[in-house]
């Protein structure tokens, strides 16, 4: 009986010193970094409730996946593009285009305008290519928008805003550096570049390096701007921000930031109105929110990381 | 006990014979499989900070590489830059790097470079996260070879949470973002 009694005591304590060999082999000995060594923007994450006046309501979801770019007709119509299509909601029509469009604007008789890489296409109404416009091959477009006389187009890698007539002709270049006109040239580190037209018939283009919006005439003179640089909440954060933005009938902007993804309206003067979406509403990685407004004051965000439209309305009282 | 048995000069040869020939193949084995180096798959980093306390070395061999072509030399620059920073400007309190290793410079109105102290820098990833959340993600993490002691099992493989270290062949030990960088590393 001792014997057994003995053999077991070696037992477990052989069993006892494996194990404790095993977990003092596998333990992370290692101190984990502090938060000095971890970049954090939790504090800007947090909104405060009483800003968000927006509350999101059912979304729109296009049969394909990897939506690019949004547009609102005048008609209300929303045009979405994505690989070798454009959708249009409510209709469910389908365009087929020759790539992924960058993006989309579409005129008042429903003329298509696509922006590619490096050239516009223009479709009819009965979805009939009907012109090519190609301002330059170092172009990368990121942004049209039309009215009844004119289409701009924001070219992220020449850095300036195009403007040609309805024709495709008499181009002129917008935002060249000009110090003696005020002009300081648009600064845009990474292919985001967005511009609308004014009911005015002026046109507003991020400047996103200087986190501005400028407002530019028809022909090109700088008529006024606004900026606001930093992470607060009424601030642009980064180094190119607002990513994308869109006017509202009353003249206030609709701005969308990418790295601290967020969606925010600032009245005619530049303060902030209030927040439609705040960051923990995206995930965290999403790049590339796209943003447009309709006639009632509701608001489209293309979110790429979901693949959707997001509608946001304004709360009821 | 069994008597040892007398080998003939045949059964010699044979055993030299089959010996000589496995040595070979194992030589010429050795030769062609590549000898294999630890680094570090940019586009899996989640520049956890673990780089900078896992390495056996007491400064870690991972270091912060730019690409130059993929930088928009940008004024606010999330990688340069506190998100709470007061001005954008070289004052350390401005400056993200807990070790102000990244040297910050005037090019023109308003462009500025950025390049990275390498005897300062301990891999800590944190500049890395600012650029890919607001730039354009020049900044990146890579395990420096001339510093990198190759542990059979690396310390910050084991550690890492994203399963971003990976053996890589020691003729092309580099993950590069841009072919510009080759020159540099």
């Amino acid at each position: 009986m001792s014997k057994v009694k003995t053999v077991l005591s070696w037992f477990f304590v052989i069993l006892l010193v494996m194990t404790s060999a095993w977990v003092f082999l596998n333990r992370n000995r290692r101190a984990e970094p502090g938060k000095n060594y971890i970049y954090s923007t939790e504090e800007f994450q947090q909104v405060d409730p009483a800003l968000i006046h927006y509350v999101e309501v059912e979304p729109l979801v296009p049969s394909f996946g990897n939506p690019s770019s949004l547009a609102i007709a005048p008609v209300g119509q929303i045009y979405v593009g994505g690989p070798n299509c454009v959708e249009v909601f409510p209709d469910g029509e389908k365009i087929q285009v020759p790539a992924t469009p960058t993006c989309l604007a579409v005129d008042d008789d429903g003329i298509l305008f696509a922006g590619f890489q490096d050239y516009i296409l223009v479709f009819s109404k009965e979805r009939k290519s009907m012109l090519c416009l190609s301002p330059s091959k170092k172009a990368y477009l990121t942004s049209i928008a039309v009215d009844e006389k004119w289409i701009y187009a924001a070219d992220a890698g020449n850095r300036r805003v195009w403007r040609y007539n309805k024709e495709g002709g008499n181009p002129i270049e917008i935002g060249a550096k000009d110090e003696v006109k005020g002009v300081r040239g648009f600064y845009v580190p990474s292919p985001f570049f967005d511009l609308d037209i004014a009911v005015d018939g002026s046109v507003w283009v991020v400047n996103p390096g200087y986190h501005a919006l400028e407002n530019y005439s028809s022909e090109g003179r700088l008529i006024s701007s606004w900026e606001k640089a930093g992470f607060n909440i009424d601030g642009f954060s980064g180094c190119c921000n607002p990513a994308h933005f869109a006017l509202m009938p009353d003249g206030s902007f609709v701005t969308a930031e990418k790295g601290l993804p967020r969606v925010k309206i600032h009245n005619p003067d530049g303060s902030l109105r209030c927040v439609v979406a705040g960051p923990d509403q995206f995930d965290a990685d999403v790049t590339g929110l796209d943003v447009a407004a309709d006639l009632q004051g509701k608001i489209y965000v293309l979110d790429p990381g979901r693949g959707k439209i997001r509608i946001f309305e304004k709360k009821k009282k | 006990m069994k008597p040892l048995q007398k080998q003939s000069r045949r059964d010699f040869l044979r055993i030299a014979a089959a010996a000589l020939f496995g040595g070979a193949a194992w030589w010429i084995a050795r030769r062609r499989s590549p000898r294999m180096v630890w680094q570090i798959d940019p586009e899996k980093c989640t520049q956890c900070g673990r780089c900078a306390t896992h390495c056996v070395l007491p400064v870690s061999a991972v270091k912060c590489f730019h690409s130059y072509s993929m930088c928009g030399y940008c004024d606010l620059c999330g990688g340069y830059l506190r998100p709470d920073a007061h001005g954008r400007n070289t004052g350390a309190e401005n400056q993200l790097c807990p070790t102000a290793a990244i040297r910050r410079k005037f090019i023109e109105d308003p462009y500025y470079q950025y390049t990275i102290d390498e005897k300062l820098c301990i891999g800590c990833g944190k500049c890395v996260k600012g650029c890919g959340l607001f730039g354009n993600g020049s900044l990146y993490l890579q395990v420096k070879h001339d510093l990198c002691v190759n542990c059979s099992e690396c310390a910050i493989a084991r550690a890492c949470p994203s399963d971003a270290f990976k053996l890589v062949p020691a003729s092309d030990p580099y993950l590069l973002k841009s072919n510009q960088e080759e020159r540099i590393s």
